[in-house]
């Protein structure tokens, strides 16, 4: 099979396990509306919290209201991303104390894309619509307005957090083969990437090196907007994309390992 | 004195704290998310008073000692026992209580209160730790009678956040769909009872909206009076107002759990 045909095919499964998705949210609509008030809520209330210090101070760790804003913005843009795409992940701890792993080794499809793909959120979906226009308004809103350059290096290093968020959600299912109790893993991820709500420079620079290099949530989230910002050297722009594929590539082989010590529940 | 019952109730506690630490790993990175929300609020409030030592009027001990201290009283407070009731009613577990000669609140209560001993003391060594590896200024209450009059509040807090918890969690017996719910509960409570930062630094109207809320009453009363920021007359009105909220919860629960009971329908029987 060609490789165009390889992406048609699993476009077309991931857009089964969307419609898939629509019709459970859809048929729990009380469950669904709830969630969608909670995530709102939730980045409403960050939001207030970050416009209330403003209110006191004119800046963050060097950083003004609006770019202060753009880091929020951008930490939900990558997050929200991740929880729409590659929900399954957190149903995967479930498969593997059941034992449903096995039918999922079974099927005619990539076992990883199936387990990281198979819930697609969508009320996360339906979220980043709003944030996407909020980027775009608090950009408008920056002391020095982003040229097309600075733009394109914005998507590109988001892509690349994208790639390294994957990474990690790769590496957490590898870790749940091995360690089946590790359900706190993944939610682990989840408060770490919360360093990535506010600018690097907030922290100390032990925490800012542990966070770059080693749990590289700082080069998802906070450099695409320190591209933007003009503080971001071309030599860490290539480091970033660097780094996404080395990573990826690493959580690949580790994922490789684990299925090798893949021993079935239920068997 | 003996209380008729009451050992059943010990049992009950003795097994919530070998529960907690049957699934060791899984509690040491439950503890390690714990640490990082705290570390991340204490960067950035240092981050906003390294300037002046103050910011919007705290100083910089006392803003830390909120932040190391909601560390402790989110681990004392905020249980997952009482969450785990709506997914119970939802999945028909729920049937199994129903048969055990104990008092379901009660139970649940127990059971939240060894997750919340075990979390109080390990957040306490966390606070610790972190306060001697950071060189931090942390504020110590001494005077014994702030001191006395924090502890009834956390006591109160305690109480107010169960019932508020577990009647919510008691709405799945109307509904397949209590999770969302739940979710949304939980963002309001963490938002509106100050775990992040102190309510106070909110504009007027929206502090005094939160203020009349009961969440209010469950991190940000506590706090503080062991700050000494709220004088024992403010310590005193604000603890009314837990008794209060607690007065109306306890019948709306009882109310709550009386009718849904005679909606349950045992799913998966």
């Amino acid at each position: 099979m060609s490789i165009m045909n390889v992406i048609r095919k699993y476009i077309r499964i991931w857009k089964q396990l969307s419609s898939l998705a629509i019709g459970s949210y859809w048929s729990n609509r009380i469950d669904s509306a709830a969630y969608l008030a909670g995530k709102v809520f939730r980045f409403g209330f960050f939001l207030l919290m970050i416009i209330s210090l403003f209110s006191f101070t004119d800046e963050l760790a060097g950083y003004s209201k609006y770019e202060v804003v753009l880091f929020f913005l951008t930490f939900n843009l990558i997050d929200v991303l991740s929880q729409a795409l590659f929900r399954g992940i957190y149903a995967f701890r479930g498969d593997i104390q059941r034992g449903n792993f096995d039918f999922v080794l079974s099927k005619p499809v990539n076992p990883l894309f199936y387990s990281l793909s198979r819930l697609t959120d969508i009320l996360d979906i339906l979220f980043l619509a709003p944030i996407i226009l909020l980027i775009i308004y608090v950009m408008g809103k920056l002391p020095s307005l982003p040229g097309p350059t600075q733009v394109l290096l914005y998507v590109a290093l988001v892509l690349a957090g994208m790639v390294i968020i994957l990474g990690i959600h790769i590496l957490s299912a590898s870790i749940t083969i091995w360690k089946i109790e590790s359900e706190n893993f993944i939610w682990l991820y989840r408060e770490a990437m919360t360093i990535g709500r506010f600018p690097p420079e907030v922290y100390s620079p032990t925490i800012r090196a542990l966070f770059t290099f080693i749990v590289p949530v700082i080069i998802a989230v906070a450099f695409p907007v320190k591209a933007v910002l003009h503080t971001l050297d071309w030599r860490w722009i290539l480091f970033a994309m660097v780094y996404a594929a080395g990573f990826l590539g690493f959580s690949l082989l580790v994922w490789k390992a684990s299925l090798k010590a893949y021993s079935s529940a239920s068997s | 004195m003996r209380v008729p019952g009451a050992a059943k109730y010990r049992v009950i506690f003795t097994i919530g704290w070998q529960r907690e630490l049957e699934y060791r790993f899984n509690f040491y990175l439950g503890r390690l998310r714990n640490i990082i929300v705290m570390l991340l609020l204490y960067f950035v409030w240092m981050s906003l008073t390294s300037k002046s030592g103050r910011f919007a009027g705290y100083a910089q001990t006392e803003l830390i000692t909120y932040v190391f201290g909601i560390n402790i009283l989110r681990a004392l407070t905020f249980g997952a026992q009482s969450r785990q009731v709506a997914g119970d009613i939802n999945d028909g577990l729920f049937s199994a209580y129903l048969i055990m000669p104990v008092n379901h609140l009660l139970r649940t209560f127990m059971g939240e209160l060894a997750q919340r001993s075990l979390y109080a003391v390990t957040a306490l060594a966390e606070v610790l730790l972190f306060a001697f590896l950071l060189k931090v200024d942390l504020m110590i209450q001494r005077d014994v009678a702030i001191l006395a009059v924090f502890m009834v509040s956390v006591v109160l807090a305690m109480t107010l956040y169960f019932l508020l918890s577990y009647s919510v969690s008691l709405l799945a017996f109307w509904s397949r769909e209590a999770m969302g719910p739940r979710f949304l509960f939980d963002w309001v409570l963490e938002f509106a009872s100050g775990a992040y930062f102190p309510l106070d630094i909110l504009a007027p109207v929206l502090f005094t909206i939160l203020g009349l809320l009961p969440f209010a009453s469950i991190i940000y009363l506590p706090m503080q009076i062991y700050l000494g920021r709220a004088d024992l007359q403010a310590a005193l009105r604000g603890m009314a107002l837990q008794v209060a909220w607690i007065s109306f919860f306890v019948p709306v629960v009882l109310w709550i759990w009386k009718r849904g009971l005679r909606r349950y329908t045992g799913e998966g029987m």
